[in-house]
């Protein structure tokens, strides 16, 4: 590749010394002829477009240009002035070192051959000599000052005159290596035939000004035709300053539009923004809102030259769009008469003319532009100073100065602080009592707090995290592709004002290899011209290794261009592409994959989106031939993946991206595929994870001695399944107390196994609003698999008892242990704990019997007097209504088998009458 | 404690039931009162432990059954710190160094050289060695089983190496060569039926000899697996039947049911189900290697005489991939899609040739 382009730069050498000449001499050949071709060719179209570049481009800015190119010219001048400026200028800033003025002899060479070579354009050959060193040499300040004034007429009696003025020297250096290399290789003494040129072209040039004179004073609307004349001058002018070399105005900046017609990017978007401006009239300019009449009006010409191309396009595809769009700005003003969203946030791949529209909008509006780029400090506090300084600052140097719009540029590189503090602004509350009960004073300052100035942001990518509260609260407007048609259009316009010939073909090719890139587009073709192409094809930008943008497009682009085959090439490419897509199409496929696999670097990604997706694409694979040869270089690439990260041998990465193109040349179809974003590898992992955290958290607190037989290995494999069997033993679903010794054995021995493989159950509320217990640590979930007939579970009550049941044992065992250290407490226990030994509801039915015995003492009323039993009985009070209950009671136990306590209250459960001979 | 499993363990050689006659090797092993490394390795529920725990009883008395777990953290070159449980004893220290994942070297290099650098202090008393115990050898790295060479043979004076593994195929060589091999094999259905029968009339049931037969041969001689096994089974109904269901293990089913999917049809769409089945083995934290394992086994239940030598052939192959590899799930499935491949071909075939 690296050699390709010295190749390349070798070539260039020589037209690049001559690239103004060739150029010069283009503008010959081609402009003269202009604008009769434009008369007569003259459609409504040119006129709308003569028209707007008539109001954009009046009189008085163009001097003030001119101005400014001189005063460039002169600082140039200075810094330069020492070393004699020769062949530097007209050098891109790639390869100065070529043009240094030591090296003479390389020069000499170069131009031998050039006399030879600039035989084959059909341009003659003497021009090429004769007027470079002119225009080169000869750019001085006060002399261009005069260049400036003179007419078209009379400007190349100028250049001759400067050439004699400081040329000699340089001219000399130049001409010298000439003069011995030609050797009379040329039929005519090279001065000659560069006199003749210079008068030839003296000649054509005054012609030319006298037929456009007579064009002027007889056409009608001599008004298209003047502005074009100034035009060329101006470009003249300016040209002159690019072929000093410092190319001192980007061509994107030169022909950026000034105005809203002039926009390239899409009508919807930028009446969209427009409109969005315009809510913001009622708060910022007091007008009332109104029909969008003059707006439309305004827009006209623009829109009879596009709309139908635009909806032929895209008939379906933004419509919900559209009309939620155009929900959005019908909505109503908030009570401050703002919009609904504060911000508009801009996005969309670089080169569509964002921030040129935004510029352009707020200009257009009437507003005044102050903007925030990625270049200034954004901190937060800066930020926040610069918010309110466009924000709420009032400039008091005129009445009707115009408000400030802020314009964010880049803010999705912005810090979080930074777009919180924007999100802050938005939101700043006005209190409700605003409007009239307070006073003045306050008021105003509550009125400085809110937010009242428009702010649009403009980012590449919309879903930066950072980005994602700003977001929910702007208006947002994603760029689409720029129409390739209307940038070609403008390329051609450019460049048939620079004298470049161009094809449409050739630049719709370019357009394609930038992706719609305005910026890009234009600089390529500035590019091209500062090389000295004056004609353009599609194949020389085919072939042309500058102008792609090494940029990676999304993941699903790529996917999608992956298993989709290409179905635009055919339609761009002639006869001779369509005829053998198998041979010549699938190298190119296969490059253009490569390509772009190899620039999306996320190897990974890629393949496991590759993965997740190929088994459903549509493909006839009867045999699975295919599938299995996906697979088999799946696992090749992991394989390859594995090695690279053992061995940290890097250099294998280069084989990775084959894997796309295998895949593409596999499962492309021409389906617009349906691509799943790939969750699979992420989501198993996590679970996978899950899984062994779960294990893990069992094994923590096993005991050791149970614990040094088993490993997480075995415990997934053989006990863990068994193990939750066993654990579910059927249980009576009976109070615990009334289990049979068998049944205590059982339940005892399965508390004992829980307790010691560390499971326990927790009581957990679902959604529902239920009360489940499950089991803890979560391992049910390692082992169960979905789609196999559900294991016995133990009911609620089960549950609960065996929880309950654990929790005494494990109290039991502490106190134990605590017992075994520490002896002495073991004296005291036994006292207390000795008559533990019977079982619960004995001991409730002994506390209660207690409790009656206790209670058949004599009785002390409130103030601790005794009081006689028998009027107590008989009138129960309410306060010792419950003792007496319990009284009852413990002679009802006292006496029989059978005893029940009622509870008083009641309950919101279901209640019937039950009889007792019912339940006997 | 109350699993019969760890109930009815045996503790020392004397009470093994079965493979006594190593026993008895064993216990003349460590007569002498030394021994040297030694690699145990044999499947799963044969009693590798249970023979490593009775050999260091014998060597050193009731003491090594007092365990404890030690949390050890142990800060790798690079400053990670690597946290891992040991369970030792006085006497010994297990380890399982593959839970470090990739830095098994790093514990293996810390943990033992501490251990073995370590002199014991009454030495009249006690061995002068000190036994440390890996567990999953064959799990380590190459890195760490390196390590281990040049360890093992230099602290042989104050400790010995009891490696412990599956099989020795992932040993490496020099290690192998270190160590004295023993191999502990599953025990045979009716040793396994036997040792049923004992816990059992330990328990005061009674198992009939069907039942035992049955779980013995579902559990696949893993005694282990079998222990639970039965008394699931009598969890789940007791008195024992003949014919009672015996529970099985969950992913064995599921491995069984994507089998039987596999074989019934090939598509890419059934593929791609199998792939959620895959998934979903792998994520249950079943390792790969089982999964292909019980894979091949069903499949090869499934398919024809003819496929069987070929099926086993590119099993071995995308086995050996799996272990180069680090995504399980491509080269299973890309082994499922083989098979796929090869099972129409020959279903394919085989109509082709009864129509004509």
């Amino acid at each position: 590749m690296e050699e390709y382009e010295e190749l390349l730069y070798e070539q260039d050498d020589f037209e690049e010394q001559f690239a103004d000449e060739l150029e010069v001499l283009a503008e010959m050949d081609v402009e003269p002829p202009k604008p009769l071709a434009r008369q007569n060719q003259r459609t409504g179209d040119d006129i709308a477009d003569i028209e707007h570049l008539l109001d954009d481009q009046p009189t008085t800015p163009k001097a003030k240009r001119q101005k400014q190119e001189t005063g460039v010219v002169k600082r140039l001048f200075s810094q330069k002035s020492k070393p004699p400026p020769q062949g530097t200028d007209i050098t891109p800033p790639s390869s100065p070192e070529q043009y240094e003025p030591s090296q003479t002899l390389r020069s000499a060479s170069a131009s031998l051959d050039i006399s030879g070579f600039a035989t084959i354009p059909e341009t003659p050959v003497p021009a090429p000599s004769v007027v470079p060193p002119s225009l080169h040499v000869l750019r001085r300040p006060p002399l261009q000052g005069d260049f400036i004034t003179v007419t078209d007429s009379s400007g190349t009696r100028v250049y001759l005159r400067q050439k004699e003025d400081t040329g000699p020297k340089i001219v000399d250096s130049r001409m010298a290596p000439n003069f011995q290399g030609s050797l009379g290789l040329l039929a005519v003494p090279i001065n000659v035939l560069r006199e003749q040129e210079a008068e030839r072209r003296h000649q054509q040039v005054v012609e030319e000004s006298q037929r456009l004179t007579e064009l002027l004073t007889s056409s009608v609307n001599n008004v298209i035709v003047e502005p074009e004349l100034e035009e060329e001058e101006e470009e003249e002018s300016s040209k002159g300053v690019d072929d000093d070399g410092q190319t001192s105005r980007l061509w994107v900046d030169r022909f950026s539009p000034r105005q809203y017609t002039e926009l390239l990017s899409d009508d919807f978007t930028n009446r969209c923004l427009l409109k969005w401006l315009k809510l913001w009239d009622t708060v910022v300019f007091g007008k009332e809102r109104k029909i969008r009449a003059p707006r439309t009006d305004r827009q006209a010409p623009n829109q009879h030259t596009f709309k139908p191309n635009q909806s032929n396009q895209n008939p379906n595809r933004f419509k919900t769009k559209i009309e939620m769009t155009e929900e959005i700005l019908d909505a109503e003003l908030d009570q401050y008469k703002r919009p609904k969203y504060k911000v508009a946030l801009l996005s969309g791949p670089p080169g569509l003319g964002k921030t040129t529209l935004a510029h352009i909008i707020a200009k257009h509006a009437g507003y005044n532009v102050v903007e925030i780029n990625a270049s200034d400090d954004r901190s937060a506090e800066v930020f926040q100073k610069r918010i309110d300084m466009a924000t709420q600052m009032k400039s008091v140097l005129g009445a009707n100065e115009r408000p400030n719009c802020l314009i964010i540029d880049e803010i999705d590189g912005a810090p979080a602080a930074a777009i919180n503090i924007l999100l802050a602004t938005l939101n700043r509350k006005d209190g409700p009592g605003a409007e009239a009960a307070s006073e003045a004073a306050k008021k105003k300052k509550k009125k400085e707090s809110i937010l009242l100035r428009p702010i649009i942001c403009i980012c590449n990518d919309l879903y930066v995290p950072a980005l994602r509260p700003l977001r929910q609260q702007a208006f947002l407007l994603a760029f689409p592709q720029t129409q390739p048609s209307r940038l070609a259009q403008r390329l051609s316009e450019i460049s048939l004002r620079q004298g470049m010939k161009t094809d449409t073909g050739a630049l719709m090719s370019l357009c394609e290899k930038t992706d719609n890139d305005i910026r890009s587009c234009i600089n390529t073709l500035q590019f091209l011209h500062g090389r000295g192409y004056k004609q353009l094809d599609t194949r020389t930008i085919q072939c042309l290794s500058v102008g792609q943008k090494d940029q990676n497009k999304g993941l699903f682009h790529l996917w999608q261009e992956i298993f989709q085959l290409p179905r635009t090439k055919r339609k761009r490419f002639g006869g001779g592409f369509e005829e053998a897509p198998s041979s010549g199409g699938g190298a190119q496929r296969f490059q253009h994959i490569l390509h772009l696999s190899s620039s999306s670097g996320e190897y990974e990604k890629v393949s496991q989106g590759l993965y997740d997706n190929f088994l459903s694409m549509r493909v006839r694979d009867p045999h699975m031939h295919s599938v299995c040869d996906a697979l088999e270089w799946l696992a090749f690439s992991d394989r390859l993946n594995q090695m690279i990260l053992h061995n940290q041998n890097f250099s294998l990465m280069k084989y990775l991206p084959f894997l796309s193109v295998t895949f593409h040349f596999l499962f492309a179809h021409t389906h617009v595929p349906r691509i799943k974003y790939p969750h699979s590898h992420h989501e198993a992992t996590s679970r996978l994870l899950t899984s062994s955290y779960a294990l893990s958290s069992m094994l923590a607190d096993i005991p050791a001695c149970i614990r040094s037989r088993i490993s997480t290995l075995t415990l997934t494999l053989d006990i863990l399944t068994l193990l939750l069997n066993i654990i579910c033993p059927k249980l009576r679903p009976v109070n615990p107390q009334l289990f049979s010794n068998r049944e205590k054995e059982q339940m005892h021995e399965l508390i004992n196994t829980m307790l010691a493989y560390n499971l326990s159950y927790r009581q957990d509320r679902t959604l529902e609003g239920q009360y489940t217990y499950v089991l803890e640590p979560r391992v049910e979930e390692v082992v169960r698999f979905p789609g196999l007939p559900p294991h016995r579970q133990l009911t609620y009550q089960a549950k609960q008892t065996i929880s309950r049941e654990m929790e005494q044992e494990r109290m039991r065992r502490a106190e134990r242990m605590m017992l075994q250290r520490n002896p002495a407490a073991r004296e005291e226990e036994k006292k207390s704990s000795g008559p533990k030994a019977s079982s619960n509801h004995q001991q409730r039915l002994e506390n209660i019997v207690k409790q009656t015995t206790v209670e058949t003492r004599p009785e002390k009323d409130f103030f601790g007097r005794a009081i006689a039993p028998k009027p107590e009985r008989l009138q129960p009070s309410s306060l010792t209504g419950e003792k007496s209950s319990v009284l009852a009671m413990g002679r009802a136990v006292g006496n029989s088998d059978v005893w029940f306590r009622f509870n008083e209250g009641m309950s919101n459960a279901v209640r019937r009458n039950v009889y007792i001979r019912e339940l006997l | 404690m109350s699993l019969w499993v760890d109930k009815y363990r045996p503790t020392s050689l004397g009470k093994l039931d079965f493979h006594k006659e190593q026993a008895t090797q064993l216990k003349n092993l460590v007569q002498c009162g030394d021994f040297p490394h030694l690699l145990v390795y044999g499947p799963s529920g044969a009693g590798k432990k249970t023979r490593i725990m009775g050999l260091l009883r014998e060597l050193y008395g009731v003491g090594v059954e007092k365990l404890r777990i030690e949390h050890q953290t142990i800060v790798a070159p690079s400053k990670k710190k690597i946290e891992i449980n040991t369970i030792a004893s006085n006497y010994h220290l297990e380890v399982n160094p593959s839970d470090a994942g990739n830095q098994d070297r790093v514990v293996i290099q810390e943990l033992i050289k501490t251990v073995a650098q370590s002199q014991q202090i009454q030495s009249s008393t006690q061995r002068e060695f000190k036994v440390v115990l890996l567990t999953e050898v064959d799990r380590l790295t190459k890195d760490a089983q390196h390590a281990l060479r040049r360890t093992m043979e230099k602290y042989m004076a104050t400790c010995r190496l009891i490696l412990c593994s599956n099989s020795t195929s992932r040993v490496i060589g020099p290690i192998r060569s270190r160590c004295l091999a023993i191999r502990v094999p599953l025990p045979s259905t009716e040793e396994v039926c036997s040792v049923l029968t004992s816990v059992c009339k330990k328990e005061g049931l009674l198992l009939p000899p069907e039942l035992a037969k049955r779980i013995s041969e579902k559990s696949g001689r893993n005694l282990r697996k079998a222990l639970l096994m039965c008394e699931a089974c009598r969890v789940h109904q007791y008195p024992f039947s003949v014919d009672q269901e015996v529970p099985e293990t969950d992913w064995e089913v599921y491995l069984r049911e994507t089998a039987n999917a596999v074989v019934s049809q090939q598509s890419p769409q059934r593929l791609l189900e199998v792939r959620a089945r895959l998934y979903e083995l792998l994520t249950h934290c079943i390792p790969p290697e089982i999964i292909m394992k019980g894979l091949v086994r069903e499949l090869l239940n499934n398919c024809d005489g003819q496929l069987k030598t070929e099926v086993s052939h590119m099993a071995a192959h995308y086995e050996h991939r799996l272990q180069l590899g680090n995504k399980a799930i491509y080269h299973l499935e890309a082994f499922t899609a083989k098979f796929m491949a090869m099972y129409k071909k020959f279903m394919e075939d085989g109509l082709d040739d009864m129509m004509f």
